[in-house]
């Protein structure tokens, strides 16, 4: 079982785990805290654009920066780290057709993605989370979170500079200024996601959608267990960007 | 085994399945306006995450056997397992038939399917049985 994206978030637990955490219901039971605890299908865009285009930021989108679009263009697609079977961050994840699962416990709230191993842990006020030291910077961020009017709120700081941590098919960067603020809400039996993203670098105004998501009776298909070659082949299909330089030989496959 | 190309321009292959963001976009790699049948023998299949793939040979015009990578795109292990595919699905010497679009790199054999699921050389669709029917 691979489970190398986990190493990269730094808070994370194995889903099996959480089990050993406390329990559940205690925590999802009362007054203003919804409980969302489940597995979650693909959220769809609740603006009723196409698809999932509230999720994506496009190539040339009015709210990128010229920064992001000239690094957008300097980057070669093929240094990308999904080509070594490094997972998507946030936001960028939501958009990829995966269920996840929620866990409500006492002190944190854990998710698991049906894709990339990926596990978050966003912890509630109660818990003897640190933050993290002024020179750590995370894959998927430092997570805090917080119920307020019936609603479970998750911001998320401290990101490592990430190449694709807007838009990883469209080189879009994001920065270690990058906050995402999660709203979790339910809307009958749906679970409602309002994303807010930030980036003063990339970004010229904050990237807000609302997606819906209904339960999903099926257990998330685990573990993901990226196959590094699998994950390089495409690589050969594409020319080279700077041919001049040397042929990059990527480090063998873990 | 044949080889046909078509080079007329087409509109893009109308697909039964539902538009998959995963791994990577497929955008910049496959020609999307030249449609291309395929027909080969399997020499892998790899049931993998985060995109499962199918390696075919095929012999060309000019009696050349050429290995060509077949994607199904953005799809991955899930998203298969769903329309039916698993890891038996294709075996060693199996004879194909596959249309798509043809990559960019013109010597990189690669193909991404378009318009559902390859068919047996003759024709026939696979046997896919996909979970609870």
């Amino acid at each position: 079982m691979k489970l190398n994206a986990l190493k990269l978030a730094g808070l994370l637990l194995l889903p099996g785990s959480a089990l050993l955490l406390g329990s559940p219901a205690a925590s999802a039971a009362s007054g203003d805290v919804p409980n969302i605890s489940g597995v979650w299908q693909w959220g769809r865009c609740m603006d009723g654009g196409p698809g999932i285009s509230c999720m994506l930021l496009e190539e040339d989108d009015a709210r990128l920066t010229d920064r992001a679009k000239a690094l957008r263009d300097a980057l070669d697609e093929a240094a990308a780290p999904k080509y070594d079977c490094a997972p998507m961050s946030i936001p960028h994840m939501w958009t990829d057709p995966y269920s996840h699962q929620i866990d409500q416990f006492d002190d944190r709230i854990v998710f698991t993605y049906g894709k990339d191993d990926v596990v978050r842990t966003a912890w509630l006020p109660n818990s003897n989370h640190k933050k993290p030291a002024v020179n750590e910077y995370l894959y998927f961020g430092d997570s805090t979170a917080r119920y307020e009017g019936g609603a479970l709120i998750v911001e998320t700081t401290h990101f490592a500079f990430d190449p694709q941590g807007l838009n990883a098919d469209f080189r879009l960067a994001s920065s270690t200024q990058k906050k995402v603020v999660e709203r979790y809400t339910l809307e009958g039996n749906d679970l409602v996601l309002e994303v807010t993203t930030t980036d003063p670098f990339f970004l010229n105004k904050p990237w807000v959608y609302k997606i819906k998501s209904a339960r999903d009776p099926e257990e998330l298909a685990l573990p993901w267990a990226c196959d590094q070659e699998g994950a390089r082949e495409i690589l050969k299909l594409m020319p080279p960007k700077y041919p001049n330089d040397p042929t990059v030989v990527r480090l063998p496959a873990d | 085994m044949k080889f046909i190309t078509q080079l007329a321009a087409v509109a893009v292959l109308a697909s039964g399945t539902q538009a998959v963001m995963a791994h990577h976009s497929t955008n910049g790699i496959y020609d999307q306006a030249v449609e291309l049948e395929l027909t080969g023998t399997v020499k892998g299949w790899k049931f993998i995450n985060p995109h499962p793939s199918l390696t075919l040979t095929v012999v060309d015009e000019k009696g050349v056997e050429h290995d060509w990578d077949v994607s199904y795109g953005g799809s991955a292990v899930a998203h298969l397992k769903r329309r039916g595919y698993s890891i038996d699905t294709f075996k060693v010497g199996d004879q194909l038939k596959v249309k798509g679009h043809p990559a960019l790199v013109k010597d990189a054999y690669g193909l991404l399917i378009e318009g559902g699921n390859p068919t047996h050389a003759d024709g026939t669709p696979l046997a896919l049985t996909p979970p609870g029917q």
